[in-house]
Order: structure tokens, then sequence, then C-alpha cells
């Protein structure tokens, strides 16, 4: 007889095994969904790795993909590690493109220099508004940071929808609203690299981002206090933290990695501001900060395996003619097996002899 | 000679530790048999086993004389065993009926309240159990709620029954009405296991097996044998019950409370105008049933609890009102009574329970980064001092045992806190061992020129340890008496509300 008992201790070799299991049993539920629309499973599944991994060409699709996800994913990891729940990363991203809109046209003309730090300043500084918000509310009032989080993100949604149609930023020809603004200048582009127009600059960021937060949650006192704040506030308070400040940190630095993440999509991908290319961002990135097992480096590499997802969907469309409904389906049946994986790898399984 | 159960040879392995080893156990008709040894020791596992939590690698184990296969708890409720666990596994929004009767139910998916309240009434009525079946379980204090469990084991015909430390959370009164319960069980046939650290509960048991590392060390007829013999067989080697305190002249005073006041989470007055002074080289003993104002004493003085009113002076600075930082940077360090919820992360690493609340403090940072070097360096040393027993600084403290856990927490707090140490129930729930251990620790810090404050609801902690011992009851002090002059009984009349008969030296309570 075989049975499941709770682990005593991790074991790295098992877990990492699990999450290759999830990983198989993910791909093979996805290939029972592509099956069941009547399409060529294995067709598919090269489309989506050529599409990913194929190419220069795909892997810069690739990081530019999961560069917004990854931010939003740490942005996510900084919060729930604290256990501080915070849903807020959609609307943050939804500001941090709002405010860098708002920078490009306060600092237009200044050299590429100070406009880029100073453009996703702006828009890392909305973010940290709305994460102030929510702190605040938390903190003074009691307000739950579940439900204060989704109402901002709602307030930002629709102001973006306002200042866009019939608002001050809309682009109007004749009398249709285009729901966009008008283009951004060129000099506002963030530079590509390798020659690559595709491939911005703004995809260094979250790797850089992931490094710094992964010091900062295992190295220094505050990323203690918050590791401790997610086990046991209770002891804190007693051993004199001030849970409120790090409470307010927390959300002021989860508000603008989540920002930077529509910052940058405003000027290395959209380079216009408008609605469609930021919705799910955020909500993304709560799964894969989740995937990543709430680690910095984990969130990576959750990070770039969603961005290949997103990327190779084009191929797996064109070319294995699937529905493009079915990635998210794809994304939603990963985050299910991983979720048990993070399960599983806290047991092991034992045989047990029948007397 | 028949017997209710018993066990031969059973053995149990976790990850390389033997936490059974040939472990031989019998339980007679109508007795009271206690499983006796440290944390560690094996109790928990061999009644876990008993009860189908875990299946032991090897031994055999017998029902009424009938071998057995018990794989589940399932299995060892049909064969008559119950159990009731330290932590209660109750609904606190349920009533006492429905808590007993869900999760019980047998088969059928309708709630037979009907029939089971005629047969709860019956066995309340039987045992002489006085509870309200319609109240909500988070109405009752924890005794009652203990009641509940039993009541469940009962009501599914439990004919051995496993007290798991059933006294831990009890005050001594609910622990004496609990004794009363489980005699006239024993008399009506019953046949208890009592798992228990606690000597003076031992002595109240027909037989007892003392477990040490997983091995049965003996078994004894209970009247045959003496604490100091049990307590030796437990530890391995002679304890001392009685610590030597050596007289010390009492030096300024450290912390003078005046007139404290403060409310609870409802308004209602916890602190009634508490005053006393604790001078260098001394120790206040605070006495009272649990719930009658210690835990708020101790969370105002160390700032956790804002005062309404009334002065605490610091070496004669007022930090009434200060933060628990504040206190902290001046000196006060704090024992609390809840250790894995108050006094450490039990996820973080015994190295990084060492400095929590002073994690930003330079002599553990090396410019804005965690000196992890120099904090493994100290924990080692201090795992040494106060002989903690884990592998190595970096397990969890949650992985350790109470009293482990204990004296890292003494360990961190003696080392950063300087002139003051607050300490509540600092014994509590641990190994005859490791007492003795803390209470040399506290009398080493006396004498190294601390002011202490110590709530205890082991009188006889107090009248081993305090200088003086103040007797709170409903938030106000009953009275400051001298233990030398003054008996256990006369602080336990205090205790129930009684003031202070005797004239105090009333001056030192004022300073």
């Amino acid at each position: 007889m075989i049975r499941f008992e709770p682990r005593v201790e991790s074991d790295a070799l098992w877990t990492a095994a699990s999450f290759a299991m999830a990983i198989a049993a993910g791909l093979a539920a996805s290939a029972i969904l592509l099956a069941s629309t009547g399409a060529d499973v294995l067709q598919v599944f090269s489309a989506l790795l050529q599409g990913a991994v194929g190419s220069p060409k795909a892997v810069a699709t690739t990081l530019v993909k999961a560069t917004p996800i990854i931010l939003t994913g740490l942005a996510t990891v900084i919060a729930f590690r604290a256990q501080l729940w915070s849903i807020g990363q959609e609307g943050q991203v939804f500001a941090g493109a709002m405010g860098g809109y708002l920078g490009a046209q306060v600092l237009a003309g200044l050299p590429p220099l100070l406009f880029f730090p100073g453009v996703l300043a702006f828009g890392m500084a909305a973010g940290i508004a709305l994460g102030w918000l929510a702190a605040v509310l938390k903190n003074r009032f009691g307000v739950n940071e579940i439900i204060s989080t989704v109402m901002l993100n709602y307030l930002v949604v629709y102001l973006l929808s306002w200042l866009l149609q019939g608002g001050p930023w809309g682009e109007s020809g004749g009398t249709i609203s285009y729901h966009q603004s008008p283009m951004l200048p060129n000099e506002a582009f963030l530079p590509g690299m390798f020659g690559s127009s595709r491939l911005h600059a703004g995809v260094l960021l979250p790797f850089l981002a992931a490094a710094i937060c992964a010091l900062v949650m295992s190295r220094t006192p505050l990323g203690y206090e918050i590791r401790g704040l997610g086990y046991n506030p209770e002891a804190l308070r007693h051993k004199g933290v001030n849970i409120n400040r790090t409470v307010t940190i927390i959300m002021l630095a989860s508000g603008a990695l989540a920002a930077l993440a529509g910052a940058i999509e405003l000027f290395g991908v959209a380079h216009r501001l408008r609605a469609d290319n930021l919705i799910g961002l955020g909500y993304a990135g709560i799964i894969v900060g989740m995937i990543g097992g709430l680690r910095p480096l984990g969130t990576v590499f959750a990070g770039l395996f969603f961005g290949g997802l997103a990327s190779g969907a084009v191929y797996m469309r064109v070319l294995g003619d699937v529905p493009a409904a079915l990635v998210p389906a794809m994304q939603g049946i990963t985050l299910f097996f991983f979720l048990c994986a993070g399960v599983v790898a806290r047991y092991r399984i034992v045989r047990v002899a029948v007397q | 000679m028949s017997t209710a159960l018993r066990v031969e040879g059973l053995t149990k392995r976790f990850a390389g530790v033997t936490a059974n080893d040939n472990v031989d156990f019998d339980l007679r008709p109508g007795e009271i048999h206690c499983l006796f040894g440290e944390n560690g020791a094996g109790k928990s596992t061999l009644s876990s086993c008993i009860f189908g939590f875990y299946r032991p690698d090897k031994g055999q184990i017998f029902v009424r004389d009938k071998p057995v296969h018990i794989a589940s708890p399932i299995d060892a409720i049909r064969h008559g065993i119950g159990m009731v666990h330290q932590h209660f596994v109750l609904v606190p929004e349920f009533t006492v009926l429905e808590n007993i009767i869900v999760g019980t139910q047998r088969s059928g998916w309708r709630l037979n309240a009907q029939q089971a309240r005629q047969k709860l009434k019956a066995i309340c009525d039987g045992y002489g159990i006085d509870i309200d079946l319609d109240a909500y379980v988070w109405e009752l204090p924890v005794g009652r709620q203990q009641w509940v469990e039993i009541l469940k084991a009962l009501y599914l015909d439990a004919e051995i029954l496993i007290l798991d430390e059933p006294t831990a959370v009890l005050t001594p009164g609910e622990s004496r009405i609990l004794f009363d319960i489980i005699r006239k069980m024993c008399a009506r046939g019953l046949s208890i296991i009592l798992i228990t650290h606690k000597l003076v509960e031992v002595m109240q048991s027909d037989r007892v097996t003392v477990l040490r590392k997983g091995k049965v060390v003996a078994t004894l007829n209970t009247p045959e044998t003496s604490p100091d013999e049990l307590a030796r067989l437990m530890v391995g080697r002679e304890v001392s019950f009685t610590v030597t305190k050596p007289d010390l002249q009492p030096g300024e005073t450290v912390v003078a409370v005046d007139g404290l006041t403060a409310r609870g989470h409802w308004g209602e007055a916890v602190l009634k105008d508490v005053s006393f002074s604790v001078a260098r080289h001394e120790i206040l003993g605070i006495a009272g049933v649990a719930g009658n104002g210690q835990k708020e004493l101790f969370e105002v003085l160390c700032g956790v609890r804002k005062p309404e009113a009334g002065t605490i002076r610091l070496k004669g600075e007022d930090v009434a009102g200060l933060t628990p930082r504040c206190l902290m940077d001046r000196g006060v360090g704090h024992i609390p009574d809840d250790r894995f919820r108050e006094g450490l992360v039990p996820e973080f690493s015994v190295a990084e329970n060492l400095v929590l609340g002073w994690q930003r403090s330079p002599k553990y940072c090396n410019g804005p980064l965690i000196d992890s070097k120099a904090i493994a360096e100290l924990s080692r040393e201090m795992i040494a001092e106060y002989q903690i027993a884990t592998r190595d600084e970096k397990v969890a403290a949650g992985k350790l045992s109470g009293g482990n856990a204990q004296k890292i927490i003494i360990a961190r707090e003696f080392l950063h806190a300087s002139g003051l140490m607050l300490a509540n129930q600092p014994t509590r729930g641990l190994d005859v061992g490791v007492i003795e251990y803390v209470q040399a620790q506290l009398l080493k810090k006396r004498a190294e020129g601390f002011a202490i404050v110590l709530a205890s609801e082991e009188l006889s902690d107090l009248f081993n340890l305090a200088d003086r011992i103040a007797v709170m009851f409903k938030g106000e002090i009953m009275g400051i008496v001298d233990p030398k002059t003054t008996t256990i009984s006369e602080v336990g009349v205090m205790m129930a509300g009684r003031r202070e008969g005797v004239a105090a030296p009333k001056e030192r309570t004022l300073a």
C-alpha cells in the first residue's frame, strides 16, 4: 500500500521532481484541451516552441513579453511574502503608464539619459501613490488591502478610459475617438538593443529588479522584517518592529515595481497610451509570482515561461490554427499544476507493508 | 491478567530518528496509566500509534487481548479508543451539541440531534459534567472546551481514553475538576492513558510508565514511587527541586509603577490602579489565576498595550505608553507567555530568532546588509551557553521543543536587555530539567543586578524564586507579601480575591 506522509524536511531533488511533473502534467492537460478543439497537437506545440525560442526574433519577443509580468510578479512577491494580499498590480500598471505619459509631456526635450529615468520615475511615482493610498487605508482605517486595491484598480482603469475618450489625452480623428493617445515622438521610444527595434532596453530592468529584490529579501533587515511579517506579525510587534511602517514600505515598493511594468510597456512597446496592451499584466503577475514560489529568482523563470507562452501564442494561432483564447487557458492549467506541485513537494510517498 | 490495551515491541522511526524503540506498554481495565517523560521522549508518538495517526514500523497492538490493526483514527474509534488532544479541534461558532455531532456521525447525512442530545444528557449526568449543550463553544472557558472534547470521545463509546497533556491549558481549579471527572470515569470501567510531564499529575495515577529517548525506562505502581525517583528516571540524573536563592541586598529601584490602569479590547478595565516597584537584585513575583490581568500588565510594561493612566518610571524616566522599540532600547527584556506566537517566528532559524528585534542593530549589520556570519557565530555561542538542543543554528525554531524554544527567547532577551526583565510564565509547559535550568538562569541574572518581574501560575516557582510576591485578582493587586513570612495557602486566599490581611511593608511598594 502507498501512503503520503508530510515531510519533516524539504528535499531539493523531490521538489524539483514535483515541479517537473507539474510541467509535464500541464502540457499533457493542455494537449487534451488542444486535441478537443480538433487541432494537431504536435504541430501546435512545435509552433509554440518555435514562437517562443525558435529564432532570435522569437527570443526577443519572449523577453519583451516577459518583462512586464516579471515586474508585476516581483510586486506580488514582495507583498505576498509579508502576507499582504495586494491585488493592486493591475491598476498600478495602468497608473505607471499614465504617470509615464504625463512625464513624457513634462520632460519632453531632455537628453535621453535624463529623459528615460525621469519618465520611468514619473510612472513609478504614480504606482507608489496608489500603494500609499492602500497602505494608509489599511493602517489608519483597517481597510482590508484586497478590497482597497481591487477598488483602486477599477478607479484607475476607468480614469484612463476617461482620459483617452473625451478627456485631454485622447486622439481624435475628426468625429471618431480611438481610445488611445497620439503616438509619442520617436525620441521617446526606449532604444532597441542588438540592432533590433523590438528588443528595447527596458527588458534589462526586470532582471536588475529581481536581483535587487532577492538581495533585499534575503540579506537586509527590511527583508527580514518582510518575511517575519508574513510568518508571525505578533512576534514582530512584540519585538519592536513598526508594523505600519513596514506595511507602508512594502506597498510603496510593490506599487513602484508594478508601475514600472506599465511605464516600460508605454515607452518600449506601445509607444502610445492605450489600455488594451496593459490589460491583465497585473493579474498575470500574481500568477507568475505564485508559480515562482514567491521568490524573485523563481519569478524570473516563471515570467520567462509565461513570456514564451505569450510569444509562442502568435505562432500557435497562425501555424496551428487554434483560437487565441487557449493560451490563457493553458496558463491557468499550468498554474493549477504548479500549485499542486507546491503541495506535493511537502509530502513524501511511503510504501507501507499491509499487516 | 487481562488488559484493556497492550502494546508489544512497538518501534517507530522518523527520518532516522527512533521515536519509539521496542516499547512495551499495557493498560489494565479501569486504571489511570500515566505516560511520563520529557518533551520528545516519545509519549506523543506512542499515543499517536495507538490512535492510528502513525503506523508503527514494528510491533503489535492488542485491544482486550485481541491483536488489532489500527490504520487510522476511525479504526481506533471502532475499537473503543478515544483521544483528547492538547489543542482542541472545535468549531467556536458551533454549539457544544453541534460540535459533538459534527464529525462523529457514522453514517447518513441527517444530523440526528434529538437522539444525540439524550445520549449526551445521560453521559453528563453519569459523570457529573455540568455543561450547557446549547452554549456556543466560543463562550466557554478553556476548561469547559476540554470537556466537550472528552464528551466527544465518550459519545463515541470510548472505553480507552488517551488524554494528551490535558492540564497544559487549565487553571489549577479546572485541573482539579478534570481529575475528579477522570476518577469517576475509571470507577465506571474506563481505562485512561494520561500523557503528562507534570509530577503532581503523575502522582494521581495508578501506574506510570517512564519514557526516555523513545525507550521505556520503567513501569511502576505509582503509590510505590516518589516524585524524586520519577524525576530522576525521566531526566536520567538527579534533579534539584529546591533552588538555592542567595540573600542579596536589593539595590536602587529600577522600575516603579504607580496607579497603572488599562482597558481591554471591549473597554473593560483589565488593570486597576496597579502600583509596585522592583529594585536591582530583586525578583518580584506576580501570583494569580490566569486571566486576572497578568498578561495585560506585561503587555503594558513591554509597550504593546497602551495604559490609560498611571506612570511607569524606569530608572527615573516615565516610560508609560512608549513603544516596544523605545523600551527595548532602554534595556527592557520581555519573555512572553505565548512563546511561539509572541516570542518567536517559528519559521525563522534559531540564528534569526536570536536577533529578532535587533536585526537593525549595527552589531548584526555590515553596512546595509545583515551580517549573517556574525549572527551565526553569536548563535553558536548562545546555543552552547544556554544548552539549546538543536542540530545547528540554521534549524527552524518551530521544529524545536517548547523548552528549547524558550531557551532561545531567554538567551536573546538576556543578551540584549540590561536592567529590567519581564518574564511571564517562563516555565509553563516545560520539563522538569528545563524548569530547573530556567530558574537557575533567572537567579543568575538577579545576582548580576537585573530587576525581574516574574509571573507564574505555579506558586512553588514564585516561592522558590521571588523576593516579594504581588497577588493579582481581577486586575488589582491584592497585596504584596514576603514569601518568607507567608504560606502558599495565604497567597491562595488572596488569589481568590481576599485583600492582604497582614500588614506588608507598604513603603516598599511606593518607592
